[in-house]
């Protein structure tokens, strides 16, 4: 008996890390907890295990890198890394699935069509490693058609050979045929503005504030930095919103119908410095901040999408929670120093104030 | 901004001719000196636009130049704040500069640190008793005061009883003397007792406010204010009166219907008297009367601005008003419980979001220490500035009284254009005319010349635009009032120094200021830079005003949005604001002198800016 390699995100929580993915892991404990999340699948680690080994994919990939000789360190080898992934990529996505998995992934993707209420629904296609490579593996978006997603959940392995991964497990001197890892397959929102907040602000740490950062269109204009967002404040007390920044916001990354292709699309010149997302959204946005974050026990680092059809609030997707990385890893440690009011006070008494013109 | 990042000293700042003479009216030591440069341009003067927005009149600084002792005494010689010294003053051009006097040699800051750590502690681990102890002696000390006895008239002869059997063997030539020198001492006094606990009432929210933003760094110092804040203060006691007699009337439709009238509050209370109903009302009122209804028609500072004691229109106007609220079915009481929920609400959650137990027993300890004092800030102001001052006023024209009656003087409130050293001259003038015997004259024509040429002086300092600073800016402030209350922050004097050094700017259109309560509000500017141009405001108006106190309160309900000159979060206009919901933005520092009645202004008070859209 084969193990189970494909779940429903309600299947699975944080404890299926090591199975799933960090990325789908996070999925469905958000989605066990009741936050609204595209509906969608996780392929395990399990799968793609499957798929390099069942098929001849591991196989002619050691061969192909048998007379393999790179120095990762050598800046002049990248293009030899670069050649190298190339190939493999190829010879993995020229690679048929197992005709049980295809057909599974297949059974899922209609499921989620028949929930979702739509023929060939639009999916992104997440890679999902069990331990953090932040940015270094592939996503692919609007990804329709059971073939494509078939297709896309491959290429998404296949990115595990991409360039930079090569290189960098070249310079941990991990093998390079083989690095199992997650994929996510979560339905497309239909972004009006998406971007990511964090529920401390990382700007000084204050862990009384929800910061968000939105911006036109889908979230990757925002993670990517390709596009300066929208930036806010928020009171996690009083809930108002104490700081807005409204940036030339310039493009916005959307789907083209036409080519088919997720591209920048430049804004027309009225709508580039107005707010992207609407007070009472930036408020929700805040309040399910709040609310991840006192589900998960520590400070958090979330993408969440807006859906420019539903109405509010169902109209708010959650669609990544971590911990945030900067402020989230150091120590809890107190910063008054176990003083007494009394010491507190003397402190302030010997102080003076700084008044710097 | 300014090349050299100063501000003119105070012997390079030209003053209109019209103001010619306006150093007679202060006691020398209370004027910028030759013989005192070097300590004077060490220092950094700015304009106190809390307690004296306004022209000083020679006998209300009286008050000032009591607090300058006071204050300062608690920081250096009582609770010994080892870096702080006091708070000088300085008048130029009729108004009053003050200046964070400059740290002590640092053997006296070890010194005074031995006397801290042992004074200190002890009163905050006994302030609820201290304050029932401070609390009597202040109403004995007014109630003194009230009783305080001044001649109505002189005598022609002292009667008998006076001498035979035994001589007393002094008269009211004496008695005069006496009670002007004892109401000047009982003043004085009051004053000393002002600050007994204040200093360190505002210490202690200075810790706090360290203590919280350590924690939580971005917080707003509006939420800070909202923590520490009280409601069941004294000062929300005068508006709650009046709340609770609109609603006495609300079904006496009789006393409804006088109250309701456009007449004046004479009238009105001599047509409550003629009917039983409105005498039963008037009663109650009498019985709110004192003290709740003693409180200054402005800041207190200024004998002009009046209290509600002698200027009834006032209260009976808010009453108007109230009633008229009532019959829409608007509720008129500030909700004190809900204040409070809020506040424990807010402390609560903050607290809750604090990473380790160890700082959550901080906080907890340090909220302790200033919810413990902070009632002090809250409290004195009623019973000092408003109370005490208004029994003040009120004797003090006793004595101008008697002036006119004999002539040295053509107005009673002309004894306000002498300062406290030189009222005893002109008592002492009387005094001596009347023991002289028939016909003897006084000086009254010298002092009636002097009278109204101080008069125009006066007249002419209001119309100038005093410079908001003189001398180089500090480089740090020891000194709790000065941080706390007069708010002097890097941002505080980049914004005066944008102001420009007292000429007119009319170039800026956006001036910065705390963001004191949350909101935007756009409409037309109402400045009111003289307290009794309160009644000009408008309903729907922006109110731009030096500062604001509890007896504007019922203002509030009638504007959008409030801007200030001064003030913290924690000032009058801000706490109100909050409670009724409007945008305030205080402590502009400039923005009475930058917008006019008209101009239509956008209020943001979250963000703590004020934009002027359009000039009137």
């Amino acid at each position: 008996m084969t193990n189970k390699w494909i779940y429903w995100f309600n299947e699975i929580g944080q404890e299926y890390n090591n199975t799933v993915g960090k990325k789908c892991a996070n999925l469905g404990e958000l989605t066990k907890a009741g936050f609204q999340v595209p509906p969608g699948f996780a392929l395990g680690v399990e799968a793609y295990k499957r798929f390099m080994t069942e098929t001849e994919a591991q196989k002619r990939l050691k061969e192909f890198l048998k007379d393999f000789n790179a120095d990762p360190n050598n800046v002049a080898d990248t293009l030899k890394f670069e050649e190298a992934s190339e190939r493999m990529r190829s010879i993995v996505e020229s690679i048929k699935m197992p005709s049980d998995m295809e057909r599974t992934i297949k059974e899922y993707y209609d499921e989620l069509c028949r929930i979702t209420n739509c023929k060939d629904a639009f999916v992104a296609t997440r890679s999902a490693g069990p331990v953090s490579h932040p940015g270094q593996y592939e996503t692919y978006l609007n990804v329709s058609g059971p073939d494509n997603v078939v297709f896309n959940v491959k290429r998404v392995w296949s990115s595990t050979f991409n360039t930079r991964s090569i290189i960098a497990r070249a310079r941990l001197n991990l093998p390079l045929d083989f690095d199992p890892i997650g994929v996510a397959v979560l339905t497309m929102v239909d972004a009006k503005a998406a971007g990511v907040m964090f529920t401390i602000n990382p700007i000084n740490g204050d862990i009384s504030k929800v910061a968000i950062e939105a911006s036109f269109g889908y979230g990757e204009a925002v993670v990517s930095g390709n596009v300066t967002p929208d930036r806010y404040l928020v009171d996690k007390v009083t809930m108002e919103i104490e700081e807005r920044v409204i940036s030339d916001k310039r493009a916005e990354f959307t789907y083209n119908p036409d080519t088919k292709e997720m591209e920048y699309k430049e804004l027309p010149s009225d709508k580039r410095k107005i707010q992207c997302i609407e007070d009472r959204e930036i408020i929700e946005l805040a309040r399910l901040a709040k609310d991840v974050e006192n589900h998960f026990g520590c400070p958090q680092d979330i993408e969440w999408s807006i859906s420019r059809s539903l109405p509010f609030p169902k109209n708010i997707f959650l669609v990544q929670a971590r911990p945030e990385s900067v402020w989230g890893k150091k120590k809890k440690e107190s910063v008054l120093g176990k003083k007494s009011g009394m010491e507190l006070l003397f402190e302030r008494a010997f102080t003076p104030v700084r008044v710097k013109i | 901004m300014a090349e050299e990042k100063k501000f003119p000293f105070a012997d390079e700042v030209v003053l209109s001719p019209e103001l010619e003479g306006w150093e007679e009216m202060y006691p020398p030591q209370r004027l910028f000196s030759k013989d005192r440069e070097d300590w004077e341009k060490r220092h950094f003067w700015y304009q106190d636009k809390i307690h004296a927005p306004e022209p000083l009149y020679p006998l209300d600084d009286i008050f000032q130049s009591a607090w300058q002792i006071a204050l300062s005494q608690f920081n250096t010689r009582v609770f010994c704040i080892p870096p702080a010294q006091g708070v000088a003053q300085r008048i130029l051009g009729c108004y009053m500069y003050i200046a964070a006097v400059e740290p002590p040699p640092p053997e006296v800051i070890q010194e005074k640190a031995q006397h801290f750590g042992k004074r200190v502690p002890y009163v905050f681990e006994n302030y609820n008793k201290l304050w029932d102890k401070w609390y009597e002696k202040f109403s004995e000390l007014g109630e003194q005061m009230k009783s305080l006895k001044v001649i109505k008239e002189f005598e022609k002869y002292v009667p008998e009883e006076e001498v035979i059997p035994y001589p007393k063997g002094y008269t009211q030539a004496y008695e005069l003397i006496e009670s002007f020198n004892n109401i000047v001492n009982m003043i004085i006094k009051a004053w000393q007792w002002h600050f007994e606990y204040l200093n360190l009432a505002y210490l202690g929210y200075l810790m706090f406010t360290d203590t919280a933003k350590k924690l939580f760094p971005g917080i707003k110092e509006s939420i800070i204010g909202k923590m520490v804040a009280g409601a069941e203060v004294s000062m929300f006691k005068p508006e709650e009166g009046l709340c609770r007699l609109s609603r006495l009337a609300m079904d006496k439709p009789n006393v409804k219907a006088i109250l309701k009238k456009d007449i004046s509050a004479y009238e009105k209370i001599k047509e409550l008297n003629s009917i039983n109903e409105g005498k039963a009302w008037f009663e109650e009122f009498e019985k709110l009367k004192d003290p709740w209804f003693f409180v200054s028609c402005g800041s207190g500072w200024y004998h002009y601005e009046g209290s509600w004691i002698n200027n009834m229109d006032v209260p009976f106007n808010y009453i108007k008003s109230y009633i008229e609220r009532l019959e829409k079915g608007e509720k008129i009481e500030r909700s004190f419980e809900e204040i409070s929920q809020e506040r424990e609400r807010l402390v609560n959650e903050y607290r809750k979001l604090i990473g380790t137990d160890d700082d959550r027993k901080s906080f907890d300890d340090a909220y302790k220490i200033v919810r413990t004092i902070y009632r002090y800030a809250e409290d004195h102001l009623f019973w000092v500035e408003h109370w005490l001052h208004t029994i003040w006023f009120e004797k003090v024209r006793e004595f101008g009284n008697l002036l006119v009656k004999y002539n040295v003087l053509a107005e009673t409130d002309d004894i306000f254009l002498f300062n406290r050293f030189e009222v005893p001259m002109l008592l002492e003038d009387l005094a001596t005319s009347w023991a002289l015997g028939e016909g003897a004259p006084t000086r009254g024509k010298y002092w009636q010349e002097k009278a109204k040429k101080r008069k125009k002086i006066l007249e002419a300092a209001k119309k100038w635009l005093p410079v908001p600073a003189l001398g180089v800016p500090p480089e740090e402030v020891a000194e709790p009032f000065t941080v706390m209350l007069w708010g002097i922050t890097t941002e505080k004097v980049g914004e005066w120094l944008k102001g420009g050094g007292g000429e007119v700017v009319t170039d800026v259109s956006e001036i910065k200021g705390f963001a004191s309560s949350a909101g935007i509000a756009e409409g037309p500017a109402r400045v009111l830079k003289l307290m009794e141009d309160v009644v000009k405001l408008q309903p729907g108006e922006i109110m731009v005003a030096p500062c604001t106190n509890p007896s504007w309160a019922p203002v509030f309900t009638k504007i959008k949005a409030a801007v200030t000159d001064i003030g913290g979060l924690t000032s009058h206009a801000a706490i109100v604001s909050r409670e009724y919901g409007l945008p305030a933005v205080t402590g502009t520092g400039i923005a009475t002198a930058v917008i006019k009645t008209g101009d239509i202004i956008r209020v943001d008070g979250t963000t703590g800016t004020v934009t002027i859209l359009k000039k009137a």
